[in-house]
């Protein structure tokens, strides 16, 4: 029987591939970088994914709870505060390349990678 | 005061989002960027050695009934915040690091009229997240820092005027977006293994027998933090792109990024040196790519025109001294390593702004239009001279003292053909050199090359002559930083 | 079982967003992929970074996409 972990994590993981295949095998620069996206946020599933519990609950720690029952059913907040930081840090540096695409579609009139990245040309 | 501990990271930063601010005020930033860089080199001096716990979050010790379920043993060490610790190591380094920082802003201020503060705010972040890298224990801090780094380094490049220099940061932001994520998930197999992202408390965790260190998970993770690290220091596969983003910034700005980089090396390569020792064939591994990083460069130097990519792929392949160093693993060859880092910073920084005088006076990059040079400027000529005897390790200079002590350690462990490539390496490399000098400098000056009458700086040749006092008193004296580097490598074997 | 078929709906997503010819729409469809992802975090016991990935994945991103697209007409014209 599948579980929820292990289908978030199957899905994570092709994420990744779904992404890798884009960034490696497709022409154009605006694909390229969406699939770039694709492998950060199969990332930051992944650790997501690691952090949960089954049957479990949401991190909070609310007055009154018992820290042991707390600390036995939460899921891990840890991952949680370091994938805040990772999607901020994915979505900055998605611009900075957009802005560089922009820059090179200006220069050589073309989306193309074989054309504006290739070693031939000038 | 351990306070001063975490200055040296937000200092930078602070400067360099005061300066983004003030990006039109051209005085300003000069005048603000010229005080922070010389104030900075004076806090490493004055900081005590030591560990800052951010938030105060001190290593669990006593938090009630709960923890004591664990063994005490674990409870001593499990750091629950980020950590920052500040040994001799670190306090060499950055101020090595603050003074060719400051350099290179010196020689920018310099050589340019109008400062962009966007510019400044690059390297000083830049500056920030390779000192925060130094410093931290902890490998999720690094993986953030080396996500900024990519950002500070791409921008570096862009700011200077080179034709194609948007193809290249497109080329190493998109290596860049596959290397981070690797890393991202390599770190995650870890914390999934052990919990914690500190690396203090893996070491424990390893070092204890806790987990298998030949788990396919934990080999894995290490495959994929590797994979990062390649990435990030320029080892093959990633060599060609490194260099060509050398070849493309300013030569302050290239001066800059062999610092970045040798800095990112030194910190992943000891944390990966920390965590993956007990796997046994760790050190082959690195040693193999080291030696392909050093052989690759200099055979791809060798057949090139351009001598700002002969630079570049120079300090590429003198990145695999380090790497051989980190490989055998004995506490001779960390240290030496360590110590050839630190050359390596001072000797690049030499050669990236000697030779862009060259470019200053006649525009031109391809060495088979220039020669002469030595009639205009004969000061910068013999400098020049003395960094390549020094890249090359001519005594009684620093490459010198460092090369020997990884050889000497090479020998010690048992690998003598490893001494014998990195002696011919080293002979290769003063050759390509001499190349370089001889068509430039020294080779009759070829009829159609016209010599702009520019003064050069005189911030350049003051930067430039620090810089090779700095290599002869370290050649002279190698105790000066090299019992240091000793004592904290004892504290770590 | 709601979270197999958002699970299924990111990932047809995230494949239909790189096989579109029209550019404009692969953005659209990152957004969805994105949103999805959002979804799976609230799933997966993690609400604050819900919050942040349904902003950033599902706006930001998308509209910064679109962003690039409009300033460079593009259409993607190798398939």
């Amino acid at each position: 029987m599948i579980n929820t972990q292990l289908a978030a994590l199957l899905t994570s993981g092709s994420f990744i591939i779904i992404g890798l295949y884009a960034a490696i095998f497709l022409d154009n620069i605006i694909k390229k970088i969406i699939g770039l996206s694709f492998i950060e946020e199969g990332a930051n599933l992944f650790l997501i994914t690691l952090a949960y519990r089954a049957d479990g609950i949401v991190p909070i720690f609310l007055s009154g709870m018992n820290p042991q029952w707390f600390a036995e059913n939460s899921a891990y907040p840890l991952p949680q505060a370091l994938v805040l930081t990772s999607i901020v840090i994915g979505a900055s540096t998605l611009a900075v390349m957009l802005a560089i695409a922009m820059v090179l579609y200006k220069k050589h009139g073309s989306l193309s990678t074989d054309e504006i990245l290739g070693d031939k040309n000038e | 005061m351990n306070d001063l501990i975490p200055l040296m990271v937000i200092i930078p930063i602070i400067a360099a989002i005061l300066l983004n601010l003030f990006n039109k005020n051209n005085s300003t930033v000069k005048i603000l960027s010229f005080v922070v860089a010389i104030v900075l080199p004076i806090i490493p001096l004055l900081a005590n050695y030591g560990t800052y716990y951010f938030g105060g979050h001190a290593p669990l010790t006593d938090y009630g009934t709960f923890l004591s379920l664990f063994p005490n043993s674990i409870l001593n060490t499990l750091h629950i915040g980020i950590t920052y610790s500040y040994g001799s190591m670190q306090q060499i380094l950055i101020f090595f690091l603050f003074i060719i920082a400051f350099l290179a802003i010196l020689t920018t201020i310099g050589e340019r009229k109008k400062i962009s503060g966007t510019y400044m705010f690059l390297m000083f972040m830049g500056l920030a997240s390779v000192v925060a890298m130094l410093l931290s224990d902890d490998i999720f801090h690094l993986y953030i820092f080396f996500e900024i780094v990519i950002i500070a380094q791409v921008g570096i490049v862009l700011a200077s005027n080179h034709k194609e220099k948007y193809e290249t940061a497109m080329k190493y932001m998109i290596l860049g977006s596959i290397g981070g994520p690797m890393l991202l998930t390599g770190i995650g197999f870890l914390l999934a293994l052990v919990g914690s992202v500190n690396i203090t408390d893996i070491v424990h965790v390893v070092k204890n027998g806790l987990i298998n260190s030949y788990s396919p998970i934990f080999l894995l993770s290490f495959g994929l933090i590797f994979f990062g690290w390649l990435y990030s220091v320029g080892l093959p596969p990633f060599h060609t792109i490194k260099s060509d983003m050398y070849s493309k910034a300013t030569p302050s700005g290239s001066a800059l990024l062999q610092t970045l980089s040798v800095i990112i090396f030194i910190s992943i390569g000891l944390a990966i040196f920390r965590i993956y020792n007990g796997i046994s064939y760790v050190g082959t591994f690195i040693i193999f790519f080291s030696l392909a990083a050093m052989i690759l460069s200099i055979s791809m130097a060798l057949t090139e025109t351009d001598f700002r990519r002969i630079i570049g792929f120079l300090a590429v392949g003198e990145l695999g001294y380090l790497g051989i160093g980190f490989g055998i693993g004995t506490k001779l060859s960390l240290t030496a390593a360590l110590f050839q880092g630190l050359n390596e910073i001072i000797i690049t920084a030499l050669l990236f702004i000697g030779f862009g005088t060259t470019l200053y006076l006649s525009k031109t990059s391809e060495i088979n239009k220039l020669g002469g040079l030595i009639e205009n400027n004969p000061k910068t000529g013999v400098m020049v001279l003395i960094g390549g005897f020094a890249l090359a390790g001519v005594p009684p200079l620093n490459g010198f003292q460092s090369k020997v002590m990884l050889i000497q350690s090479a020998l010690d462990k048992g690998f003598p053909e490893l001494a014998i490539i990195m002696i011919l390496i080293s002979i290769v490399t003063f050759m390509t050199f001499i190349k370089i000098f001889h068509s430039i400098y020294l080779k009759p000056k070829p009829k159609d090359l016209i010599i702009e009458d520019n003064k050069i700086p005189k911030s350049t040749t003051f930067t430039m002559g620090v810089l090779i006092i700095m290599c002869i008193v370290l050649g002279l004296m190698p105790s000066l930083v090299v019992n240091g580097f000793n004592a904290f490598i004892g504290g770590l074997i | 079982m709601i979270e197999y078929i958002i699970m299924i709906i990111g990932i047809l997503g995230a494949i239909l967003a790189l096989a579109q010819r029209d550019l404009l729409k692969a953005a659209i469809l990152t957004g969805i992929s994105g949103g999805c992802i959002a979804v799976l975090f609230q799933i997966l016991l993690a609400p604050d970074v819900a919050l942040t990935q349904a902003i950033v994945g599902a706006a930001i991103i998308p509209v910064f996409i679109a962003l690039a697209i409009y300033k460079t007409h593009g259409v993607d014209n190798n398939d």
